[in-house]
């Protein structure tokens, strides 16, 4: 009984099986040549619940990341206490520096924004846990010390970097979370199978996420114009160095191997881009106007979308074609759930 | 908020069961073609309603009228003239716009190079609507007739009397209020709209602009924020929320039980419900809100758009 319904869904299932195998080269070439039953099984399984849990993880980081730089706590130790062990799971740790302090802000109006920020990521984090409930994972082991050195190793910003030093500094860290949140909820939205109930929910958190990302990137632009107290112009090249390597993270090209830092990456399939300016036309014929870049989008002015293999490589360092699970930087021992 | 989680997960949890059996026999189809052995079991699934039945085309063309009308704006604000004929369309409508109409003159090059910014993105999504609706085997509708001296009655209707008349092409801070009109009815538009598609890549794009739309909001909202703190002025901040007010007054008017607002502030420059997560607009209430404020079933026109939006959602059903 091929009803249009069931003919509908199943357009969504082979569309989203479709997605799932572009997602890594390994797993794609598993397929294709029939063997290992891993990366088969995996790709079968993936369901909704596996998507949210994906995302979960991904808002676990966030929220501690700023409920750490507000409040100088995890989210379990809050006043009014968010899970990460849940489903007799056991969370994880944060490993942070030993001489860790919540940022002592100087400016009210980025205290106010990291403050909003951490409430929001905090709900999200809860969200998700309540529309998984019993499918719900803990919160795996997390790296908020050893993940900003490495990372700002490789792009170049020199071999330490403290997100919890300062205003500026904080906002230079919360930039390295947003827009892969963006990218990812934006990928994951494809591959969603219930557009009745799960999909709004992700799309409405994917526009929050723009948010964040947009309040980050304008506040970085005013502040680096106004003198940070770092010179003038230093936060933007941050912004572009963080830029390139998550770009390169995610689009690796085997020809031309990732060098550290990122200084060589020119990017055919760069897909980021740091708050900086751009000659536009305009309706125009040539580009005699200059625009600013807060939005980080593509040619089309759409938001990037990354699959999950590419939001694995960008938050675990490794390749996006690696096998599972990714494990490094910012999650060590890797995401928890069956996307890893 | 309980119960309505409740039933979501309910909901979700009887999909998955049906999905789980659907998804066993669709993965069954592509294991044998791509290497052979095990037939697909034949499931025969129950069927479940799912509201997919507005073509994508329409949608596209909803989205396209509220792109043509903020390319339009920024482009007034930036150049001091709107799309060329073009990207307009044949067909397309004119565009009324105050006397003496010229690019904003901005306080400083900053601003200039955020709307230079916005304006080319809005220009970048009407095109890549056009392309959409084309690539999906549909015609794009031309820009419909725009009305853009509508700022002036609805900051009339939100209580705004001073500047009056209100026109957001004479200054940086009524340029931003201006501009505050539009960006989150975007991003809630989107945010509705989305779900609705059925197509996936078509989704994707439509998810790709909505980020654009979120990005602009918020950087909309910052400026605001950020302007009033450093004059120690919240003049143009109390402008927006009275904007935000009026469109979330138009909301509840038309049906929404929530007012699908968040008013502006330090700690508030994300519109979003409790949960942390953008608010959704149906199509009749992004038609009620850009039409200005007529409520009911029936309303065709007015506002920003003189003669109606162009395409098959044009005319409000509740």
């Amino acid at each position: 009984m091929a009803t249009l319904e069931t003919q509908q869904l199943d357009e969504i299932i082979v569309n989203t099986r479709r997605k799932m195998l572009t997602m890594g080269g390994a797993a794609l070439a598993a397929l294709a040549f029939g063997s290992t039953r891993k990366a088969e099984a995996q790709a079968a399984a993936i369901n909704d619940f596996d998507i949210l849990n994906f995302a979960l993880n991904l808002e676990y980081l966030e929220a501690q990341f700023y409920n750490l730089a507000v409040y100088g706590v995890t989210i379990d130790k809050l006043p009014t206490p968010i899970p990460i062990s849940v489903n007799g799971g056991t969370g994880g740790s944060v490993t942070l520096s030993p001489s860790f302090a919540a940022v002592p802000f100087a400016l009210p109006l980025v205290k106010a924004y990291a403050t909003e920020t951490a409430g929001e990521e905090g709900k999200h984090v809860l969200f998700l846990q309540q529309a998984l409930s019993t499918n719900a994972v803990s919160m795996p082991n997390i790296d908020l010390f050893n993940s900003f050195n490495t990372l700002a190793t490789v792009a170049g910003l020199g071999t330490s970097f403290n997100p919890f030093m300062d205003d500026a500094h904080f906002l230079i860290g919360a930039y390295v979370f947003e827009d892969v949140g963006v990218s990812a909820y934006h990928g994951a939205a494809g591959l969603i199978a219930d557009k009745t109930n799960i999909l709004p929910a992700a799309v409405g958190i994917h526009a929050v996420e723009a948010y964040h990302a947009g309040l980050i990137r304008t506040t970085i632009a005013g502040l680096d114009a106004a003198g940070s107290p770092l010179p003038t112009g230093t936060l933007t090249s941050y912004t572009q160095a963080i830029s390139k390597a998550r770009s390169a993270l995610a689009n690796p090209d085997p020809t031309n191997p990732i060098t550290v830092p990122f200084t060589t990456f020119t990017g055919s399939g760069a897909d980021d881009i740091g708050v900086q300016t751009t000659p536009v036309a305009l309706n125009a014929s040539t580009s005699i106007y200059t625009a600013a870049t807060i939005v980080d989008c593509d040619l089309n002015a759409m938001g990037w979308s990354r699959t999950t293999s590419q939001v694995l490589a960008i938050v675990t360092g490794t390749a996006p074609t690696a096998a599972s699970p990714h494990e490094g930087v910012f999650f060590p021992n890797g995401m928890n759930g069956t996307i890893n | 908020m309980e119960k309505k989680l409740n039933d979501l997960i309910d909901k979700a949890l009887s999909r998955r069961k049906f999905l789980a059996g659907a998804g066993t026999a669709a993965a069954g189809a592509m294991i044998v073609g791509c290497n052979s052995s095990t037939p697909a079991p034949t499931t025969t699934p129950t069927p479940t309603p799912t509201p997919l039945d507005i073509p994508d085309n329409d949608i596209l063309n909803f989205a396209l009228n509220l792109e043509y009308l903020e390319a339009e704006f920024y482009l007034y604000a930036t150049t001091g003239s709107g799309l060329s004929t073009a990207d307009a369309l044949s067909g397309a409508g004119t565009t009324i716009v105050p006397q003496g109409i010229a690019a904003v003159p901005w306080t400083n090059s900053s601003f200039a190079q955020y709307a230079n910014e916005i304006a080319q993105d809005e220009l970048d999504h009407v095109r890549a609507i056009q392309a959409a609706i084309k690539a999906n085997s549909g015609t794009p509708v031309p820009r419909p007739a725009l009305d853009l001296t509508f700022f002036a009655p609805l900051a009339v209707a939100a209580g705004i009397t001073n500047p009056s008349p209100f026109n957001p092409f004479l200054s940086t801070n009524a340029f931003l209020v201006g501009a505050f009109v539009f960006e989150d009815v975007g991003v809630t538009a989107y945010t509705g709209a989305a779900p609705l598609i059925s197509n996936n890549a078509i989704l994707s794009a439509a998810a790709g602009i909505q980020a654009t739309e979120a990005y602009h909001a918020a950087e909309i909202r910052t400026l605001l924020v950020a302007g009033a703190a450093q004059t120690n002025d919240q003049t143009y901040v109390n402008l927006a929320n009275q904007v935000s007010t009026l469109r979330g007054n138009i909301s509840v008017a038309s049906g929404n039980k929530l007012a699908a607002e968040t008013q502006l502030g330090t700690m508030s420059i994300v519109a979003a419900d409790g949960n942390a997560i953008a608010y959704a607009r149906t199509t009749d209430q992004v038609l009620h809100i850009v039409y200005g404020g007529a409520s009911g079933v029936g309303v065709a026109k007015g506002g920003f758009f003189p003669n109606g939006l162009n395409g098959n959602i044009s005319v409000t059903a509740s």
